[in-house]
């Protein structure tokens, strides 16, 4: 989808820019932005991020997994202690939680990767070396007849360069 | 009648010599914008001679403990000074020492994360640093401790076919779990903190080798928003998980000694007394690295004064329950009237090992009172040197908890002595060779300071005041906070 991309030193600047994109439905929006600032958070109106769901889901299989192991363990190889029981569910919390954080953790890393889409192994469009920097970068995918108006909505807001990507 | 005193006049008051700031006011006045960010922190990547220097050293000591290794792998275990019927010494108080420091790491990076204290931001990567390589260098004490080394894996309790049936109500193997899953979890958490550093990196870098690496590292970062939106969800997830993991880890570690019957040893006050020495000892590590890092490397406007102080009212607190638990052994003994518990504690400070007791008390109790002083916490001197004698004061601790209780069990037969060996002493400084290596090893490859957590307080440029943004002038500075002071970065 073609698109335009737009860098703007000021971050009012491209928040301003966000809302009128937005509000104007010129298409999907994306901020570049060297670091979270809830400002662009709010311009931009995303959705609450999955990523809490891997973690709950993890964190309950792990959690399972870790008392499961040592139980069924215990009573495939039972060590006989008399008057004990055979799994006790005392000691095996210390594996329950640490199965708990231990899959839950990674299941989040793996939430992470699959809704940012990362890791990303080829070039893409939209993107510029001075979003890490300090700048913040606006692209918006339009259709060819709108592609003008979203640059120029850029510039008005204050953008030091606009340029078409695809 | 009753008469009403006269108010008495209040003495002038005398004016603080510094405002006391709340931890999570603390903000980088003398950081203007994300350009000196970048340039100021990646400038921290040259190597330099004293960079060379340390590495020399902490290869050196390395080396010794590996050497000693080898000679304690050809001549066997007996090679460490233990002698019936203290089998424990040296590599077990070395084991709990190093996951200790690697506790105040996390509880920086994700407790206080949670708690939202603003004194985390400069110090908190240089901390989860530490916490990685502490416990890479405290899983070694374990596998060179069995003496075998090539049959680690034993360790692991799976089912097999060597007799050796997995006992899951061992905390022996429940200290597997718990470091494995820590040790995981710590370098995960490390990881997905970096990768919007090592963009940064990767888009300044001009070596088409190097930028391929941080290209591959960073995951093709992009910093959109769906990305941050992504990341800052499971970075909080991971600092919710990494919480109670840190309180199990050392309770975990500290059921090694508690499930026994030992005198001394068979206490329930050993789990939070692990954990807040733990967070002492490690708090102390941290400004043993910190200190001179901010002065050698001019950062002292990121890891200012106020960093330090408060991190110093962390120490003084931990230092406080420390001292509470063990007074609160002492007492313990006293009033359960158990013989052989008394003995130990009279042992501990009057008897056989007087010195250790004695200079641990001095070490974690008396010389952190300091920091009740303003000037004290303030002063980068006095807090490098309490630092060493706090680190001294925690191996010390764990010497005191290891052998006394070892030498000196219930009946005269099991009364004895230790006296590491130097093949002991060698580990001990391999250990630190070994940290240390890795550490200067990160230094200079990854930024010390997360660069797009220390972006979130400094002012963006705006052109004019965003109402969202209400404390930052059409300048870009915060209006909250006080102006500088002369001496804010001694």
């Amino acid at each position: 989808m073609r698109g335009v991309l737009g860098i703007f030193p000021q971050l009012d600047a491209a928040v301003d820019a966000v809302e009128d994109l937005k509000h104007q439905r010129l298409g999907d929006v994306t901020v570049y932005t060297p670091t979270p600032r809830h400002e662009l958070e709010h311009a931009i109106h995303a959705p609450a991020s999955p990523v809490r769901r891997f973690t709950l889901i993890g964190g309950l299989l792990g959690a399972t997994f870790g008392y499961w192991i040592a139980i069924w363990s215990s009573d495939y190889w039972p060590l006989v202690v008399g008057g004990k029981a055979i799994a006790s569910w005392i000691p095996y919390t210390v594996f329950g939680f640490e199965m708990m954080v231990l899959i839950g953790g990674l299941s989040t890393v793996a939430g992470l990767f699959i809704n940012a889409r990362v890791p990303r192994l080829t070039a893409v469009v939209g993107y510029d070396r001075r979003f890490s920097h300090g700048d913040f970068g606006v692209y918006v995918e339009a259709a060819p007849n709108q592609i003008q108006a979203a640059e120029q909505l850029m510039r008005k807001h204050g953008a030091v360069e606009v340029r078409g990507e695809r | 009648m009753a008469t009403i005193a006269k108010p008495r006049a209040r003495p002038p008051e005398e004016a603080p010599r510094r405002p006391n700031i709340p931890s999570a006011n603390i903000q980088l006045p003398a950081v203007r914008d994300y350009e000196q960010v970048d340039n100021e922190i990646t400038a921290t990547l040259h190597p330099t001679v004293t960079w060379f220097a340390g590495l020399g050293i902490a290869i050196l000591c390395m080396l010794i403990g590996a050497s000693a290794w080898t000679y304690q792998i050809y001549w066997g275990l007996g090679q460490a000074g233990y002698e019936p019927p203290v089998m424990w010494g040296v590599y077990i108080i070395t084991f709990v020492f190093w996951i200790g420091i690697g506790h105040a790491g996390t509880l920086i990076s994700a407790i206080l994360y949670l708690f939202r204290a603003g004194f985390r931001t400069t110090i908190y990567r240089v901390s989860e640093a530490m916490t990685v390589f502490a416990v890479m260098t405290a899983g070694l004490f374990p596998i060179i401790h069995i003496g075998r080394p090539w049959k680690f894996f034993w360790l692991i309790p799976y089912p097999n076919w060597r007799l050796i049936w997995p006992q899951f109500k061992s905390p022996l193997v429940w200290d597997v779990f718990a470091i494995s899953t820590y040790l995981t979890i710590s370098t995960t958490f490390l990881y997905i903190g970096l990768i919007p550093d090592i963009a940064v990196l990767r888009d300044r870098e001009t070596n088409p080798v190097r930028k391929r690496i941080l290209s591959t590292l960073s995951l093709g970062w992009r910093n959109s928003d769906r990305e941050w939106r992504h990341f800052a969800r499971a970075y909080l997830f991971l600092a919710a998980f990494s919480t109670p993991l840190v309180l199990s880890v050392h309770s975990v570690v500290s059921f090694d000694f508690a499930m026994a019957v030992t005198p001394g040893w068979h206490t329930t006050i050993f789990p939070p007394y692990f954990v807040a020495g733990a967070i002492f000892s490690g708090f102390a590590m941290v400004w043993t690295i910190i200190i001179p890092l901010r002065r050698w490397w001019g950062l002292k406007h990121y890891v200012t004064l106020n960093h330090l102080d408060a991190s110093a009212k962390m120490v003084l607190f931990t230092s406080l329950v420390v001292g509470s638990a063990y007074l609160s052994e002492f007492f313990i003994a006293w009033y359960s009237g158990l013989r052989s518990e008394q003995e130990y504690f009279w042992n501990r400070i009057f008897g056989q090992w007087w010195w250790a007791g004695w200079s641990l008390l001095i070490c974690n109790m008396v010389f952190p009172q300091t920091l009740w002083s303003q000037r004290l916490r303030r002063n980068t001197t006095w807090l490098f040197i309490l630092s060493i004698i706090i680190n001294i004061g925690m191996w010390m601790e764990r010497f005191t908890i290891v052998v006394p209780s070892l030498s000196h069990e219930f009946e005269p037969w099991q009364w004895g002595g230790y006296r590491p060996s130097w093949v002991d002493m060698s580990f001990l400084v391999g250990s630190f060779g070994w940290f240390f290596m890795w550490f200067l090893l990160f230094i200079k490859q990854l930024p010390v300071i997360a660069i797009a957590e220390v972006k979130e307080i400094i002012p963006p440029k705006l052109r004019a005041t965003h109402p969202h943004e209400d404390n930052i002038d059409h300048a870009g500075r915060h209006l909250e906070y006080e102006p500088d002071t002369p001496g804010e970065y001694a």
